[in-house]
């Protein structure tokens, strides 16, 4: 019975980034490799951010909300965006359209990052006989975070490989990716400083979530127009 | 250390050590300790036993259960339910009729209060109307209801407090809307996670023994005559990690270890060494006819047993404002008489009146009810001080569950340990009719209340039921050195008891209570994740590859083909 509960939750967790892949035209051009590379990188930005989180930061015993322990984590966490830079820019892909690149390395940066993050978590606690929503909330967690990592490697892709993009567009292309970067800070301050249910921090980074896709795609839809 | 492995060179040597490493995290996986119930509480088990290959208590450990609040509960189903009860709720007829009826029962949790060590009525707040003085008697009952019965299911016992009051409630209230818990409607959920008991192997005991050694006269020590002090201080109850007997027989093991003490300051110096020997003795195995005290007295020299003058056994004399004196001899016998009258001359001088009680032996009849029976049976004169009026049936009165600090009162037990020491004082002095107080009050002869505090505290919290106490435990060794600090030649006899009782492990435990889930609603939560992935699905189709590829992923293999043309 617990089980049952542990493959709902890994359904939910994991579900969205089989279904996106299968349903979008990524697994009609067969980007699996693409993904995996996105995945591979990912894999070695996390190991670089462990290695600056020790080094930088001291142990966090306490649960506040530290500030300056908070900025140096936000600026650590924007390796993140050099790690996507680095699997949009310096990797070669067997000719794969920017559109289809970016959600690719999008979808295999977000199912890394779901996996090294939940699914042991996942294993050890949603198996359990004690019945919590935790597990369903980071479920749709998981949900919010695919969407920020392809906004932001949409947002990326705007910025470093389109060549030709509305002058006019360029701060407000800036100011969303700085925006999607720092939203796990945001998140963390909600929960740490202003002490949120972990279900309405949910909710936020959902309708969050939405909110930044939906900017997303009219920045991205009127950089392609003049195209 | 999968990123590790990721950074590394050859696709093949990452291949491979992916999948030593997954192998790794699965068999860490599965050795992972799943432990986040919503409260995890000590329990302590009722006690499994066999008596002449009878089955009696309860036979099962394992608890895996949902909770419900009480036997007449509509809707649950009882044979897969644990009932919480408080113990001064339980209607020991109800539950002795659906035991007799063999309705089966998942468990029974039963909370003691959370002021049972005072037996619910010194707390200081008046909040106890409904548990004042007749709780204690109730709780006898239910617990000679327990061990005398054969009893299936699990039965555990609980102190109450936060946690368990509020799943309780929780639980009340929803037997009371019509909702138990079950496997299709969620709840609480009751895990005791051990393996089912075991028999003890070897159920040993332990007696101890000192002597102080009177005066010598021209012969030896050993010649003098002998009065024994004996008390026996082990305990059953209902739950054997909470049988700590604080009357029967704590009150006697304290009565006995002061009198020690009291003795050996006269003992210390030769002027004051009367001409008979003190032997104290704290045997185990009172609960089981005496057992323990049968082995001691076949464990003595011929001639020591012979020179016993009397033995005085003590036995629950913590609460009863008036004492008796059980013999098995008729009352006439002369040496009876002068014992009697020697400790109901010193209890008159203090308001305290003693009765003699008379009951026969039945040889024929393996049933011990007093210590005393037991010299008696080896033809040494021997009576029994105690509070109770009456012979208590097998295992009761040894100290159950409901025989707590409070069931002695320190006062009563000083004043009974002053008439003992006194009269036994006139007896080996020979100062008989002589108005003299050898252990008055404030002198350095005085019984000491601390000490009898101290020692009742000690023993009310320490639980001593003989086989699950084993030979090395530390209120034996603690009793023998206290012992030793008094009296010479302390020796501790070690033996098995015997085989007609067979006792079963597993005294306490760990209940972990969780609140489950029902069946339906993980079935829920998997039609809307399964229907929120869908509607993704169809979403994201309808969005990149517009509708008509939507209508096509359905025939996708004749499109394809097209494709291919």
């Amino acid at each position: 019975m617990t089980l049952f509960h542990f493959f709902n939750c890994a359904a939910l967790t994991f579900g969205p980034h089989a279904v996106y892949y299968q349903a979008t035209p990524l697994s009609e051009y067969d980007t699996v490799g693409s993904c995996i590379r996105a995945a591979l990188v990912y894999l070695g930005t996390t190991l670089i951010k462990l290695v600056c989180l020790a080094t930088f930061l001291h142990g966090t015993e306490s649960e506040g909300f530290d500030f300056t322990q908070e900025i140096l984590k936000a600026l650590i966490g924007f390796l993140d965006v050099a790690g996507l830079y680095f699997a949009l820019t310096q990797l070669t892909y067997r000719n794969i359209s920017q559109t289809h690149k970016f959600q690719a390395i999008g979808l295999g940066w977000a199912f890394a990052d779901s996996l090294v993050h939940r699914l042991a978590p996942l294993w050890v606690g949603a198996r359990g006989l004690e019945f919590t929503w935790d597990y369903l909330l980071k479920g749709l967690e998981s949900n919010a975070n695919l969407v920020f990592t392809v906004c932001l490697a949409a947002l990326g892709s705007l910025m470093w490989l389109r060549k030709n993009k509305p002058a006019t567009l360029v701060p407000i292309i800036y100011a969303s990716a700085g925006l999607v970067a720092t939203m796990p800070s945001i998140t963390s301050y909600l929960r740490k400083g202003l002490h949120w249910d972990f279900s309405k921090v949910v909710g936020f980074e959902l309708a969050a979530s939405l909110a930044m896709a939906f900017v997303t795609w009219r920045l991205f839809s009127a950089c392609q127009r003049p195209s | 250390m999968r990123r590790m492995m990721a950074k590394k060179g050859s696709d093949r040597m990452v291949v491979v050590s992916m999948q030593a490493v997954v192998a790794l995290l699965c068999v860490v996986a599965a050795y992972i300790e799943i432990c986040d119930a919503a409260a995890v509480v000590d329990v302590y088990r009722m006690i499994q036993y066999d008596f002449q290959g009878t089955p009696f208590g309860s036979r099962r450990a394992v608890v895996n259960h949902h909770a419900s609040s009480g036997l007449s509960v509509p809707g649950s189903d009882l044979s897969r339910t644990i009932v919480i009860l408080p113990i001064d709720k339980v209607n020991v007829t109800l539950l002795n009729e659906y035991l007799q009826s063999r309705k089966m029962l998942g468990g029974l949790l039963l909370i003691l209060p959370r002021n049972f060590e005072n037996g619910g009525k010194s707390s200081g707040e008046s909040d106890s109307e409904d548990s004042d003085g007749d709780q204690p008697a109730d709780v006898a009952a239910l617990e000679q209801w327990l061990i005398h019965n054969n009893i299936p299911y699990p039965v555990y016992f609980a102190y109450s407090d936060e946690r368990i009051d509020s799943v309780l409630k929780d639980v009340q209230l929803n037997d009371a809307a019509g909702r138990p818990a079950t496997a299709s409607t969620g709840g609480y959920k009751l895990v005791v996670p051990v393996s089912d008991a075991k028999k003890v192997p070897s159920a040993s005991y332990t007696n101890i023994q000192g002597w102080l050694w009177g005066l010598k006269g021209d012969g030896d020590i050993a010649g003098l005559p002998t009065i024994a002090i004996v008390a026996s201080y082990d305990t059953f109850g209902a739950a054997p990690a909470l049988a700590v007997g604080s009357d029967s027989n704590g009150s006697g093991v304290v009565a006995l270890l002061e009198l020690a003490r009291l003795f050996s300051r006269l003992y210390a110096n030769s002027k004051t060494r009367a001409p008979y020997n003190l032997l104290f003795g704290l045997t185990s195995g009172g609960p089981f006819n005496y057992n323990g005290t049968a082995r001691w007295l076949r464990g003595f020299d011929q001639r020591v047993r012979e020179n016993i003058d009397y033995a005085l056994c003590l036995n629950s004399i913590g609460d009863a404002d008036n004492l008796r004196m059980h013999v098995s001899k008729p009352p006439e016998n002369p040496f009876i008489k002068q014992i009697y009258d020697n400790i109901a001359d010193v209890a008159r001088d203090v308001g305290v009146t003693v009765e003699i009680k008379h009951k026969k032996i039945n040889i024929s009849n393996s049933r011990v009810a007093w210590e005393h029976e037991q010299f008696s049976r080896h033809r040494i004169t021997a009576a029994t001080l105690s509070g109770l009026e009456t012979a208590p049936s097998f295992l009761d009165r040894v100290g159950g569950i409901a025989d707590r600090r409070y069931s002695a009162n320190d006062t009563v037990v000083a004043r009974n340990i002053k008439i003992v020491a006194e009269s036994l004082a006139k007896h080996i002095y020979g100062l008989e009719g002589k108005n003299i107080e050898v252990f008055a009050d404030g002198s350095s002869l005085a019984v000491s209340p601390p000490y009898v505090k101290l020692w009742l505290d000690l023993l009310s919290r320490t639980p001593r039921v003989a086989p699950f106490l084993g030979k090395n435990a530390p209120i034996i060794a603690a009793i023998q050195k206290e012992l030793a600090v008094h009296t010479k030649d302390v020796s501790l006899q070690h033996d098995n008891l015997d085989g007609t009782f067979l006792f079963y492990d597993t005294i306490k435990a760990q209940l972990s209570i969780y609140q489950v889930a029902s069946v339906t609603f993980d079935l829920f939560i998997m039609l809307a994740v399964g229907s929120y992935l869908g509607i993704l699905f169809l979403v994201l189709v309808i969005t990149t590859k517009g509708f008509d590829d939507l209508v096509g992923a359905f025939r996708r293999p004749p499109s394809r083909k097209l494709k291919g043309n």
